[in-house]
């Protein structure tokens, strides 16, 4: 076994509350699959067998009774909990699972969902025996409307500055705009080593790491790190040029354990790379006469996607065009087929409709999601929406651009515009909601 | 000459076809307004020393016409005579030459900025010209860069002003000049220059934020280039520094460029070329490199062999190992030229020598056994037998005498009608410069340094100070100056350093630089600065009460800079006060010694209380301000024991002023007291009676209340 698998599903949704407020995050439907499934179905399509999930008691109860997950996902799942109030950063979960942990690591965020090719981040980690390998795509704009925003919102948050050196690959530089008031600082060192360095601020970090097992022993010795993004990565890309300090060394120090230990195979290869490096006249670098990665031994990396889908599904921006997306990714029947659809209504080619839905005369389904056993009933136009399982829609409705979650009912007639509609939701009939309202009716459901 | 009638800033609109037509022109500045080469550019403007056997500017000349400047101006100022006779002989005043060549001469340019500020008066350049230096060797071809250049400026309405030309080389490679060492932060699609920085020294580099704001989600840092000196500039760029008095060099002006990029709307942009070969000689290291370079073929088709300056007698031919040789050449028996040789015509070699990357001028002779590596030899040198010259530069008419160990970075400067003469046996040290110049004609030089009128005064005192070679430093048939040696001034030191460049440390701060001490420093930097802060601002305050005292100023103002200053170094109102009853009680020893009697102090100290008594009930308010204050006075006293009974005299005074309070000094006096000393400070008699009477005082006007 090259890698172990290990799946943070535990995190709460906590920018998109509205949603996460009655379902977990990782069992939000997308494309009426729970989100935890992509990133499954992404590990099983490139041959894990095994994967660590680690999650909540909540969450656990769930997933082993969703169909969806039960059926679809072959690998064995272990399931790890952790408590919920304990407010463990992914670093902490990682940790936590030390012991589990027998080779080296790839760490998946269950809210990515994404076509990538996952062999080119691992491909990174084995090429160069990194420390760290990871993936980042491109930024997508969100184009659709957002239920409760007024126009489009400009991103709040903070850009953050990835540096890359000139084959685009290597990690040199990672810092979030909020902790520059300096501006950006690059130690000279750094540049003469990599004198081309290239600053990217459009980018998504995907959270799908590559590790090495040194690394979680490490972050066991050091407790102070809780989180995989916020402390640990950039910790790794500003050690990478720095050789003699303490914390390297513990790393390093492992390293030389794994070797004295010689117990798996791992350890015996690394002592041949050694040799290999040391004969080979291969180099990383052109310019100087030094040894191939100037002779440092962490070494981070980074995948960036130029195309292909990647979504981090944790605002309801994304959650929305995830779900508007999701379709492409597989090749499954739009309409599910023990769905109930009337021969006189017009679903859009772009549409799902989930199992056992009812979909009755003469209405109208376009760039919509429609969850497991809703019933749609006469003359109702949905368009650019997402309603969740076992929704009801009256007669007559008019809903466009809304999000209306589970067991939510919505009376004959009403007219719905860019809203979110909390879960078991009785909505008027004839009502008239646009996006002046929509946050009454999520606090409502929420109060 | 120019269709451009008055200054027009931007938008002088000139149709595609008038700029197809008009000639393509350049501005060569051949003078360096430096004293790199100093002594060797005392008798030779640095344009005209032979690289490779041709004279600098020839390479520049040859590399503008190549890339299809049809009109050049040169402006000298250092010896201007001489360059303007070489290039009236040379192949660029014929009347064939594609390259019209005007010469434009001045004493008084002293930069690049007086340069161009000239070109502005006189109006010489109508379109897009190219600046470059006289001793700037190059082959690239500059069009696709001017191009470029053009093609932004129609684009974007001439914001554009400049494109700087860089060639990709990793830093470390031979050709890179140490003091060009520059990062440049860019766009990667737009080509922009965003940042532009020498890194000379510097161990971090730092990028402000507003660089990163413009819209762009992709930025290039970029070490790897080596900075041409070759520049496509518009026409604004005379403006500009017509406009700019104070730009100087092109530093100034990419710099002043970018910082005020917001307000002129002006953006600087950069060509990298890959392949083709861009240096300025701008240091002996560099002459070094470039000439190893020309001989090794980099600067094709700029060859020795291509006689490109077409000079009757400079042809030579080129045979395998890259060994050139010129015509009339003599070579003894058993001699080797083994690679990169280079030898000028009527050059006689004698037996068994051993050459390799050396360039050999006209008209030298070489005696037997000689060792060469890495030397140039301009014309007219005469080596003896036995000698042995390693990566030095041996300048016209030079005589190295038998048996003479020339060191790395060795160079001999020349003088016309004496030469200097080495030897026999002797070895030089590395970095020794010897020239017929005595080094201290040229520290008297120093007040004027760019001015080149004063040759002549060197020449008198030259004559003066003939008289004394030193026989240990240049042998005893030695005639010259060695210059390192007697060189204290810090300055020249610098200066002889600078001779060779910076010496090339691999890697200056390489991995042993450790987080550990960047967090360290990290560390330190959260406490060290408030403490500078806290001494500054003393200071600062100490200097505001002096002015205040000197000048009359009212407290009120006293009080408002003081405030200021508290800003400025971020200071607590608490240490204001503090900081203030110290150097209000100090003032006295501060003005008259610390030698004062404690009469003496009492007597300056007391009218001063009195004077900035408004300051002190500015910062003494509540009753903790009254204690802080007490405990500032008290931690004085302690220092100054010898003066301890001064302090019931002050705390009288206070008190009388009502800067202080009773109640403030009773509890101070009752429970300030945290040790030993300060009890013992308490004993002290005066302050016990001051306190006894502040207490009957005290009761009495209860008394009275009641």
């Amino acid at each position: 076994m090259e890698l172990q698998a290990v799946l943070m599903a535990a995190g709460g949704g906590s920018r998109m509350m509205d949603l996460t407020y009655n379902t977990p995050k990782p069992l939000l439907p997308v494309g009426n699959k729970p989100l935890i499934w992509y990133p499954l179905n992404l590990l099983e399509r490139v041959g894990f067998e095994e994967v660590i999930v680690i999650t909540t008691k909540e969450v656990q109860k769930m997933i082993s009774t969703d169909p969806k997950v039960k059926l679809d996902v072959k690998m064995k799942l272990d399931l790890v909990c952790i408590q919920e109030d304990a407010d463990m950063g992914t670093a902490d979960a990682l940790r936590h699972i030390q012991q589990k942990v027998k080779t080296d690591v790839l760490v998946v965020s269950c809210d990515l969902i994404t076509d990538a090719a996952l062999h080119e981040v691992v491909d990174l980690f084995r090429a160069h025996n990194a420390t760290l390998s990871m993936l980042m795509s491109k930024a997508h704009e969100f184009t659709e409307t957002v239920p409760g925003q007024k126009g489009k919102k400009k991103t709040g948050e903070q850009r953050d500055f990835v540096g890359v050196d000139g084959t685009g690959k290597r990690l040199l530089f990672m810092a979030n705009e909020a902790d520059l008031d300096e501006g950006v600082v690059i130690r000279k060192s750094i540049m003469r080593k990599h004198p081309r360095m290239h600053i990217k601020t459009g980018l998504v970090d995907a959270h799908l790491y590559c590790l090495k097992k040194s690394v979680v022993d490490f972050l066991a010795d050091n407790k102070s790190i809780s989180s995989i993004r916020g402390e640990l990565v950039p910790y790794l890309v500003r050690k990478q040029f720095s050789k003699s300090t303490n914390s390297p060394k513990v790393i390093d120090e492992t390293h030389q354990n794994l070797k004295k230990n010689d117990s798996n195979i791992s350890s015996r290869d690394e002592e041949l790379l050694h040799l290999t490096q040391e004969r080979s006249c291969w180099n990383d670098h052109r310019g100087d006469m030094s040894d191939a990665y100037h002779g440092g031994r962490l070494r981070c990396y980074v995948h960036i996607m130029d195309e292909g889908i990647c979504y981090r599904v944790n605002t309801l921006a994304a959650y929305i065009e995830a779900n508007r997306l999701a379709p492409k990714l597989f090749d499954e029947p739009a309409v599910h087929p023990s769905a109930v659809v009337s021969e006189r209504c017009l679903i859009g080619a772009d549409s799902i409709i989930g199992a056992s839905c009812q979909i009755s005369d003469k209405t109208s389904i376009k760039r919509s999601t429609i969850g497991v056993s809703t019933t749609v009933r006469e003359k109702v136009k949905v368009t650019n929406s997402i309603i969740m399982h076992g929704v009801t829609i009256e007669e007559g409705c008019n809903i466009q651009g809304s999000v209306i979650c589970s067991n939510a009912v919505i009376g004959r007639g009403a007219d719905i515009k860019y809203c979110l509609v909390g879960s078991a939701q009785r909505i008027e009939p004839d009502g008239e909601h646009t996006t002046a309202s929509p946050h009454l009716m999520s606090k409502a459901c929420s109060a | 000459m120019s269709s451009r009638g008055g200054k027009q800033k931007k938008g002088n609109v000139t149709s595609e076809q008038e700029e197809e037509e008009q000639p393509l022109q350049a501005v060569l500045v051949a003078d360096s307004f430096n004293r790199r080469f100093f002594p060797i550019s005392k008798d030779q403007p640095r344009a005209l020393l032979p690289l490779g056997n041709v004279a600098m500017i020839d390479y520049t000349l040859e590399f503008l016409t190549s890339t299809g400047v049809q009109e050049t101006f040169v402006f000298c100022c250092w010896m201007s005579n001489k360059i303007k006779d070489h290039l009236l002989k040379s192949k660029w005043c014929r009347p064939t030459s594609p390259n019209v060549v005007h010469i434009i001469t001045s004493d008084l340019y002293r930069s690049l900025g007086d340069v161009l500020r000239d070109v502005d008066a006189k109006n010489l350049v109508r379109n897009d010209f190219i600046l470059v230096y006289g001793d700037v060797v190059s082959n690239i071809d500059v069009s696709q860069a001017l191009q470029e250049h053009r093609h932004r400026r129609k684009v974007d309405k001439n914001i554009s002003v400049m494109t700087m030309v860089f060639k990709e080389s990793s830093p470390g490679h031979k050709s890179r000049c140490e003091e060009d060492d520059v990062i440049v932060a860019m766009d990667s699609k737009s080509k922009r220059v965003l940042h532009y920085q020498k890194t000379q020294g510097l161990k971090k580099l730092q990028f402000p934020m507003n660089i990163f704001q413009h819209g762009s989600d992709e930025f290039e840092i970029r070490h790897d280039l080596l900075d041409c000196h070759i520049s496509i500039c518009s026409p604004q760029v005379a403006e500009l520094f017509t406009d700019n008095f104070d730009y100087q060099t092109r530093n100034d002006f990419v710099r002043g460029i970018l910082v005020n990029e917001e307000i002129l709307g002006n953006q600087i942009h950069l060509y990298v070329t890959q392949d083709g070969y861009g240096a300025r000689v701008s240091n002996l290291q560099m002459y070094d490199s470039v000439s190893s370079d020309m001989v090794r073929r980099w600067v094709y088709p700029l060859t020795p062999e291509a006689n490109f300056t077409d000079q009757q007698g400079q042809g030579c031919t080129h045979s395998r190992h890259n060994v050139y040789r010129g015509a009339e050449v003599s070579l003894g028996h058993g001699s080797q030229m083994e690679e990169n040789v280079l030898i000028g015509r009527d050059t006689s070699i004698g037996a068994n020598c051993h050459i390799s990357n050396s360039v050999i001028g006209n008209n030298c002779t070489i005696g037997d056994n000689v060792v060469l590596d890495r030397a140039h030899m301009w014309n007219n040198v005469h080596i003896s037998s036995n000698v042995e010259i390693h990566q030095s530069v041996v300048c016209d008419g030079a005589v190295v005498k038998e048996a003479v160990r020339l060191n790395k970075q060795c160079y001999f400067s020349m003088l016309p009608v004496s030469q200097v003469v080495i030897g026999p046996n002797l070895s030089l040290p590395e970095g020794t410069v010897v020239s017929m110049h005595h080094p201290e004609e040229e520290e008297e030089d120093d007040d004027d340094e760019f001015l080149s009128d004063d040759q002549e005064v060197g020449h008198s005192k030259d004559k003066t100070r003939q008289k004394a070679f030193n026989p240990a430093e240049v042998g005893p048939e030695g005639k010259g100056y060695i210059w390192k040696a007697s060189m204290n001034d810090t300055e020249d030191e610098e200066l002889a350093q600078c001779l060779w460049g910076l010496v090339l440390n691999p890697d200056p701060e390489s991995d042993s630089e450790s987080e550990a001490s960047e967090e360290s420093q990290d560390r330190s930097r959260s406490v060290s600065p408030e403490i500078d802060d806290v001494n500054a601002f003393q200071l600062e305050v100490l200097g505001t009460l002096q002015r205040g005292l000197e000048e009359n100023i009212v407290c009120d103002n006293l009080v408002l800079e003081i405030n200021s200053l508290k800003y400025a170094y971020n200071i607590t109102l608490k240490e204001v006060m503090q900081i203030l009853t110290r150097v209000v009680l100090e003032y006295p020893f501060q003005q008259q010694g610390t030698q004062l009697t404690t009469l003496q102090y009492t007597g300056s100290l007391l009218p001063l209380l009195k004077t900035w008594s408004p300051v002190f009930k500015n910062y003494i308010k509540r009753a903790q301000d009254h204690l802080d204050c007490l405990s500032a006075v008290e931690e004085l006293f302690l220092e100054q024991d010898t003066h301890q009974t001064a302090m019931v005299k002050v705390l009288m005074k206070m008190y009388q002023l009502e800067i202080l309070e009773e109640e403030a000094i009773l509890k101070w006096f009752s429970t300030g007291a945290t040790n030993d000393k300060s009890r013992q400070l308490r004993k002290n008699q005066g302050l016990q009676k001051f306190i006894q009477w502040l207490k009957e005082a005290e009761d009495e006007s209860s008394e009275e209340g009641e």
